[in-house]
């Protein structure tokens, strides 16, 4: 399975035409086959980054389906749908992903649902990290034997874990690059982190805040909500 | 047929080493395949816009043949490669083209392209990528009808670019709305001409007629990239 990770810079006055364009038009017209589903539909909280930002994640069976969907809105039966997408953002920027080897799964594709219940909205930690060059694989084995445990660890500082954990496909995006997306179980730890020094034991030397900046020292994390009909939460 | 777009941004002490990998590693381990080939070999000319930047094209027969490569990258017989190259550029951005409905370059027979890098002559194109702020397929359509059209139709002796390709972003694989000229520039010292003589090439009823004004009824942001290929780049 691939995943279709697109940021979008929304036309502020069309972004509720935009997101109905999501639940009304992509969600279902993805659902009529059996080569991609939407998974999720984010947006980015405002008072933490850029306005008007939504981030969809589509999954696609394979690089043939993902083909097919791209024929599908280029010529097809998606063109107009894409063609009126066109008008409601500003531009897209989009790149595709596969699942790291220890990453959690989604679930099975034909069970990602398709007309799901509205609920209460989510909030994601996404972060992208750029490991120094040569060193992503170092990076990716670390980040599923020590950062990914210590998130599930009793007294861990923030209460999230990883529901999928990611690498940009070559060709289809920047390389290296690697991308968590961090579902956040309570909000108290987020505000503390937000609003507090990072305690020293945390950031020093043996953590693995300290010892990773030999794998890399870029990152950019984003704070993103579920949509209250997003078919993941 | 779908083609793999790479900038890279080469670490200045490595780039002989770099360009030697895909000389007489990546070019020849696609050859080993039928369903991808390297098709060009670009390095973006310094004095005219970032250094140490290459950019590399490489051919696939549709998605499941990019899917593949991409595995045999990540986990396959081309790992120790990737990772070769990794070590000698900071980044790497990648994005999948599709040619637009009326690219003169629609297909390549990829049994046909040569991969034993044979050395010719060094030819610069001139890739412009453009933003619109209005739909995609009208950009596409106004490239059609008031640009390729219009640069067809100039003789020989005095064309400055042909146009050899137009690409679409595939889907999510970039930005969009995005679009791709690949311009094979015909002539330097018309290139000259272009560079150093604002005045005329302003004039909305010369170069290329109305096309710069009707042009901005959709967009006025793009970028032109000066490249050249290298003396062994499969296509040139």
């Amino acid at each position: 399975m691939l995943f279709v990770h697109e940021v979008h810079k929304v036309v502020g006055k069309a972004a509720v035409k935009f997101e109905d364009a999501y639940q009304n038009g992509w969600m279902p017209m993805l659902a009529q086959g059996s080569d991609a589903r939407l998974l999720w539909y984010f947006d980015l909280a405002h008072g933490s980054g850029l306005a008007y930002r939504a981030v969809t994640v589509t999954a696609v069976r394979d690089g043939a389906a993902w083909a097919r969907l791209t024929e599908r809105m280029a010529s097809g039966d998606l063109k107009a749908w894409a063609g009126d997408l066109d008008g409601l953002q500003h531009e897209s920027v989009g790149r595709i992903l596969a699942p790291l080897e220890w990453s959690p799964s989604v679930g099975s594709f034909d069970e990602i649902p398709t007309d799901p219940q509205e609920h209460q909205p989510t909030m994601y930690m996404e972060d992208t990290m750029w490991p120094f060059p040569g060193k992503v694989r170092e990076y990716i084995e670390a980040a599923g034997n020590i950062y990914q445990k210590s998130l599930g660890a009793e007294g861990s500082q923030m209460q999230m874990h990883i529901e999928l954990a990611l690498q940009s496909m070559p060709g289809a995006g920047r390389y290296p690059e690697v991308t968590l997306m961090q579902k956040l179980s309570s909000l108290q730890p987020l505000i503390r982190l937000l609003t507090t020094d990072i305690p020293q034991e945390i950031v020093g030397p043996g953590s693995w805040m300290y010892e990773a900046l030999d794998l890399r020292d870029q990152w950019r994390s984003k704070l993103l909500r579920t949509a209250v009909w997003s078919p993941l939460q | 047929m779908l083609f793999m777009h790479e900038t890279h941004k080469v670490i200045g002490r490595q780039a002989a080493a770099f360009e030697d990998m895909y000389r007489s590693e990546w070019m020849t381990a696609l050859a080993r395949t039928d369903d991808a080939r390297l098709v060009w070999y670009l390095n973006h000319a310094m004095g005219s816009g970032p250094a140490y930047q290459v950019v590399t094209i490489t051919a696939l027969a549709d998605g499941a043949a990019w899917e593949a490569l991409a595995q045999r990258m990540l986990v396959g017989d081309l790992k120790d490669l990737l990772t070769r190259l990794d070590t000698s550029r900071y980044q790497v951005e990648g994005k999948l083209l599709a040619p637009v409905y009326w690219s003169a370059l629609q297909e390549l027979d990829l049994a046909e392209i040569p991969t034993d890098g044979s050395e010719h002559d060094l030819s610069v194109f001139m890739q412009d990528t453009g933003w619109p702020d209005a739909p995609l397929d009208d950009y596409i359509e106004l490239w059609d009808h008031d640009y390729w059209h219009f640069m067809r139709q100039i003789p020989p002796e005095r064309k400055l670019l042909d146009i050899q390709a137009c690409f679409q972003v595939a889907h999510g694989s970039g930005i969009r709305p995005e679009a791709i000229l690949m311009q094979k520039i015909m002539n330097f010292s018309t290139l000259g001409n272009l560079l150093t003589s604002v005045e005329v090439f302003d004039d909305p009823t010369t170069w290329p007629g109305s096309y710069m004004i009707k042009g901005l009824e959709l967009r006025d942001q793009w970028e032109s990239k000066l490249l050249r290929t290298s003396k062994w780049s499969p296509l040139w």
